[in-house]
């Protein structure tokens, strides 16, 4: 069995905090463009309905 | 669609995941008295990021910097180009002497510094602040010009046109040159050895005029030559422009979108990012702990000790590189998906320039501390630039103040200068979507992408100027 390398854990750690605002941004700019297209897709349904 | 859009985002937070970014190896880091975490910095700049993206959305409506009218400020007497240009093959001989007559050792001789230090690093800050400073002084350009007045005159109207430069190798000379020179810096075991580096300065010479010879002065100079087109590039962010015997004024930056999208830019820019970044990385732990094994490798390949170093460094260099590429291909490919679907391969040549001001960044974060403190050793080294005791200019005993900035100012610098950096990018590339984008909408959508590369890059950078700084 492979010992987990929990002895550097912390430096692990820290440097996950440096990934952190890169995954919260790609995970908001994910989350505003799954809104832009429901957005998109319901102003094309209303369209649609208008004519 | 959805997925993809899924799918390229994940991936772009993946590349940051493993990607080895920025780093800043060649810096004397001292003891930084820093009053938070430094990695909340990198907190810090993401927020700066997407506050700079969302005040850009609301206030950035029209574009500004694609077409900007230039104001001429003076006039550059004809006379003065000969004089920087002859002073460019001076210096370049004296660097040159030296390197050969010199004393070997690196510290001692003046070659080294020189290269490493004022050319390298000295000259991309000056670019930025005075324009393509470079062009007058470029030492193989002033003697391209000279032979080719002198052939002018013996040989008159008989002489043969130049060839027209093939469209299809665009600056892909430049890319090789520079990733030539960054190979030398860091993998060449040679490397701060003064005469080899003059000599590889002489060969660099040579096929500069090889180059210029075949295809024209000023159109290789453009694309071929590679310290002429780096330090260039740079010079599009400066407010300065010289040009037609005149400076003229501008808004800074608007000098970049004007870059012409030819063949092997991107991957110019992405070598100058990617050497850089891999010049720290190849400083930290994890570098240190992968080198080994594949110095390991190919030593039982057969070769030599210090060339299996060289190839493993080879290896890391070549890797980073293309890390970087598919980074900004993935903010590519993110943006492909958005309105009109513009091909990938369009958009990655529409937003290359965007890469400029982020070069700069990565070598002014990455060299500050070098050029800040190494760079006062020109004062001695300019006296007795043989290092044989002499002292031409009274500056031999010339010390470094290693006190006018501190650990904790240069930190602040390097950080500053990310931070600029990645928000001049993202300025280039929204007011560059505004320009191709039929709808507002559509180009603020498109950035999306190039905010999460943005954001990438920033906190890849700061992660390795954070453990350059724990080393």
């Amino acid at each position: 069995m492979t010992a987990l390398p929990v002895a550097h854990a912390g430096h692990w750690l820290v440097n996950l905090l440096y990934v952190l605002p890169v995954v919260v941004v790609v995970a908001m700019l994910g989350w505003q463009s799954w809104r832009d297209r429901r957005a998109d897709a319901s102003e094309g349904d209303e369209r649609h309905e208008g004519v | 669609m959805r997925q993809r859009a899924a799918l390229v985002l994940g991936a772009v937070a993946a590349a940051a995941l493993i990607a080895p970014a920025g780093a800043w190896a060649h810096g004397l880091v001292g003891r930084q008295d820093l009053p938070i975490p430094r990695w909340l910095f990198a907190w810090g700049a993401a927020v700066v990021l997407v506050v700079s993206f969302v005040a850009l959305a609301v206030l950035w409506a029209t574009p500004r910097l694609q077409q900007v009218q230039e104001r001429r400020l003076l006039g550059v007497p004809r006379a003065l180009e000969v004089v920087a240009g002859g002073l460019g093959v001076a210096a370049f001989a004296v660097v040159v002497y030296a390197g050969f007559a010199g004393t070997q050792s690196a510290t001692a001789n003046l070659a080294p510094t020189v290269i490493y230090v004022a050319f390298w690093v000295g000259l991309p800050m000056l670019s930025l602040l005075l324009g393509d400073v470079f062009r007058a002084f470029n030492p193989w350009r002033a003697l391209g010009r000279g032979f080719g007045w002198a052939a002018r005159r013996i040989g008159g109207e008989g002489m043969p046109e130049p060839m027209a430069y093939p469209e299809r190798l665009g600056r892909w000379p430049a890319a090789v040159g520079v990733f030539a020179f960054a190979w030398v810096e860091l993998a060449y075991a040679q490397r701060d050895d003064p005469s080899t580096l003059v000599t590889l300065a002489l060969v660099y010479a040579a096929v500069q005029l090889v180059g210029m010879s075949l295809y024209g002065v000023e159109r290789w100079c453009d694309r071929g030559d590679a310290f002429s087109v780096y330090f260039g590039l740079f010079a599009r962010l400066s407010p300065l422009h010289w040009r037609d015997g005149a400076v003229y004024g501008r808004p800074p930056l608007s000098g970049a979108p004007r870059l012409s999208p030819v063949p092997g830019t991107v991957a110019l820019l992405c070598v100058m990012i990617g050497t850089t970044s891999f010049d720290g990385f190849s400083q930290g732990t994890t570098w240190s702990s992968i080198a080994p094994d594949l110095q390991s490798f190919f030593a039982d390949l057969g070769l030599a000790s210090d060339h299996a170093l060289e190839a493993a460094f080879t290896v890391g260099l070549v890797g980073v590189c293309l890390a970087v590429a598919l980074l900004y291909r993935l903010g590519v490919a993110g943006m492909h998906t958005v309105g009109e679907h513009k091909s990938t391969e369009d958009l990655s040549h529409k937003f290359a320039h965007t890469l400029v001001p982020i070069a700069l960044a990565y070598v002014i974060a990455h060299y500050f501390s070098l050029a800040a403190y190494q760079g006062q050793a020109l004062a001695s080294l300019a006296s007795d630039p043989l290092g044989d005791g002499s002292d031409v200019l009274g500056t031999a005993s010339a010390t470094i103040d290693y006190q006018w900035i501190t650990a904790t100012g240069i930190w602040y610098v390097q950080v500053g200068a990310l931070v600029l950096g990645h928000v001049s990018g993202l300025i280039l590339a929204h007011d560059r979507a505004l320009a191709i984008y039929s709808r507002a909408r559509d180009a603020t959508r498109s950035q999306y992408w190039m905010l999460a590369v943005m954001v990438a890059f920033t906190s890849l950078g700061l992660w390795l100027l954070s453990a350059a700084a724990q080393q």
